[in-house]
Parts: structure tokens; sequence; C-alpha cells
């Protein structure tokens, strides 16, 4: 018998989101030096990578704990900055339907970034998730271990703009969704609201406000049309 | 022991999320329909102009680096193409001359 085959659409979603790993890593060891300053073991470190995988959150969470912040205080802004993930499974669920052990799974591992490459593609299979989810996952859980056990030796990733790559990514992930007048009217509102909002609200709040009235706003604007006509599912040039 | 349900709730509102927008499985009216359809032109849009400006007062090469991003993409629509034009866009310009 011989090896099992890795399917081409998993190693498709792996190399999809490959080019944010030069992002992902920083970002990862700077949340494990936050933690360790914020008295949290290795083990403690890991375990918020692997249990919790929510890059935001666990930087703020470590930042609460550090604090003294009470247990309510921390899960109340985890679920902030988290429960945009709603809207996340919502479109791709319409897009990607997933049966049995697949939803629970692609679940456990739905980020920004995995969401994002699959939702700016045309061909869309759960092994392609799959593959972005967990390259994601990999490398973020890597640059945990080699953040915590570095500790602050580190020299700081900002002073590079390293942190520059995450906003780019997005932006390259946009540019090529916006194909008519309502789809800029919906980037450009939505861009300026988040900003107007991220000087306002805490973390991940205003990316969650943000989705729901750009999206509301597209909805709106494209009243009367029928919705096949905006086609759902090919809505995407596809991003490699 | 706090520390672990402490983040014992924080998996439990994160899954939470993630696992109830796949789980939800209803006919959706049109609207909603279209609604789903801006969720990631939307939320894109959000998770870029926040962070463009960083916190090092470099916000105007910061800006030129995204033309240049979004150029790329536009041109090719190819992520790590477009995302390296825009880091060597920013790097180079940082250069003081």
């Amino acid at each position: 018998m011989g090896p099992r085959r890795i399917p081409p659409h998993f190693v498709a979603g792996v190399r999809a989101t490959s080019p944010l790993w030069l992002g992902v890593v920083p970002f990862g060891v700077v949340y494990a030096v936050l933690a360790r300053d914020a008295g949290l073991s290795l083990l403690e470190t890991q375990s918020l990578s692997v249990l919790v995988f929510a890059g935001s959150a666990q930087v703020s969470a470590v930042g609460l704990f550090g604090g003294g912040a009470s247990a309510l205080e921390i899960v109340s802004t985890t679920f902030l900055l988290n429960v945009r993930h709603v809207l996340y499974g919502l479109s791709l669920g319409r897009r990607l339907p997933l049966r049995g052990w697949r939803r629970p799974t692609a679940a456990y591992f739905l980020t920004d970034e995995a969401f994002g490459v699959v939702a700016a593609r045309q061909e869309r299979t759960f092994a392609f998730l799959l593959g972005a989810e967990l390259s994601l996952f990999t490398t973020w859980n890597l640059a945990t271990l080699g953040g915590a056990l570095a500790g602050s030796a580190i020299a700081d990733p900002a002073e590079l703009g390293i942190d520059l790559i995450f906003p780019l990514a997005f932006l390259a992930l946009l540019v090529p969704l916006v194909r008519e007048r309502v789809d800029l009217a919906v980037a450009l509102g939505s861009g300026v609201l988040a900003y107007v909002l991220a000087e306002r609200l805490p973390g991940g709040l205003p990316i969650l406000v943000t989705g729901v009235a750009g999206s509301l706003l597209g909805a709106s604007l494209t009243r009367g049309r029928p919705s096949d006509e905006i086609r759902l599912d090919d809505a995407a040039r596809e991003v490699a | 022991m706090t520390f672990w349900l402490t983040v014992a709730g924080m998996v439990a509102v994160t899954y939470g999320s993630r696992y109830a927008g796949l789980a939800l499985r209803f006919e959706l009216p049109d609207f909603w329909l279209r609604f789903l359809h801006y969720v990631p032109i939307a939320v894109f849009a959000a998770l870029v102009t926040p962070s463009l400006e960083g916190s090092y007062g470099e916000g105007e090469i910061r800006l030129a680096a995204a033309v240049a991003t979004a150029l790329a993409a536009w041109r090719t629509a190819n992520l790590g193409l477009a995302i390296a034009v825009g880091m060597l866009t920013f790097w180079l310009l940082r250069i003081p001359f």
C-alpha cells in the first residue's frame, strides 16, 4: 500500500495562505512575549494559542490577565472581539456546505485570514478551507512556541513595520472583489466607518459593527435586484 | 484555577461564534442573501483602514505602500505579489535620503 496522497485542494489552501506567514509569525511571537511578560507560564501561553486560536483576542486577554482583570471581563472582551466569526460562518456556509465532522472541524480553525482566502476564490472545497486553516494554525502555534521560549530577547517586529502586512493582505484580498459601483460604495463606506469607530471602540468591535453596517448598505443599495444577479457564487475573481 | 476557567469561557464564546454561523441553516430572504454577499467586502475594508497608518508616525509612506499593493492586486489578483510590492515600497520609502 502506497502512502495516501495529500488532496491537491488541501495543498492549494496551504499555498494560498503562505504569503501571510510572514505576518503571522511576528504577531505570534509578540503575543507570546507579551503573555510571558504578563506572568503566564509556557503551558498557559501555548494553551491559549491551541485552544482559543484568535490573535487579537489572545493579545487583549494577556493584557487583561496582567492587569488583574476579572474572568468575566476577559471572557466578554473575547466575545466582542470574536463574534464577527458568526458572519464569516454564515457567509461561508452558503458558499461551501459542510456535512458531518467537517463542520465542527472547520469551525474550530476558522479565522479572518482563512475566511479571506476562501471567500476570494471561485473554487471552494472543504479540503482547500482546511489546508488554509491548518496552515495558519500551525504557523501561529510554532510562532507562539518560539516567542515563549525566546522571551523578550527578540527585537520589536513593529520597528521593521512587519505589522503593515496585515492591512496590506486584506487590501489585496478586497481589491479583486470590487467589480461594480455598489461594491466600491460598500468598500469605501466601510473603510471610513471602521477608521472612525476604531478611535472610539475597543479591538474587534469596529470590525463587527462595520461588517454589519457595510453589508446592510450593500443589500439596501441593491434592493429590487434578484440575489442571483449579484452572482453569489462567482463574486470573486480568483486570488492565488 | 481561575486561569483555566477563564480559558474555558474564552473557548466557549470563540468556538460558539465560529460554529454558530456555519450551523445556522435556513432559507434566507433575498435581502439577507445580498447582505451576506457584501460581508467580505465590508469586513476586509474594516480590517484595512484602522491599522493602516500605524503608530510610528509613518502614515504617509504606509499609505503609499497600500496604494502600490492595491494597484498590484488590481492588475494581477495575486496576494503574495501584491503584499511583496507594498512591503518593498514601504521599506524603500523608509530609507532616509
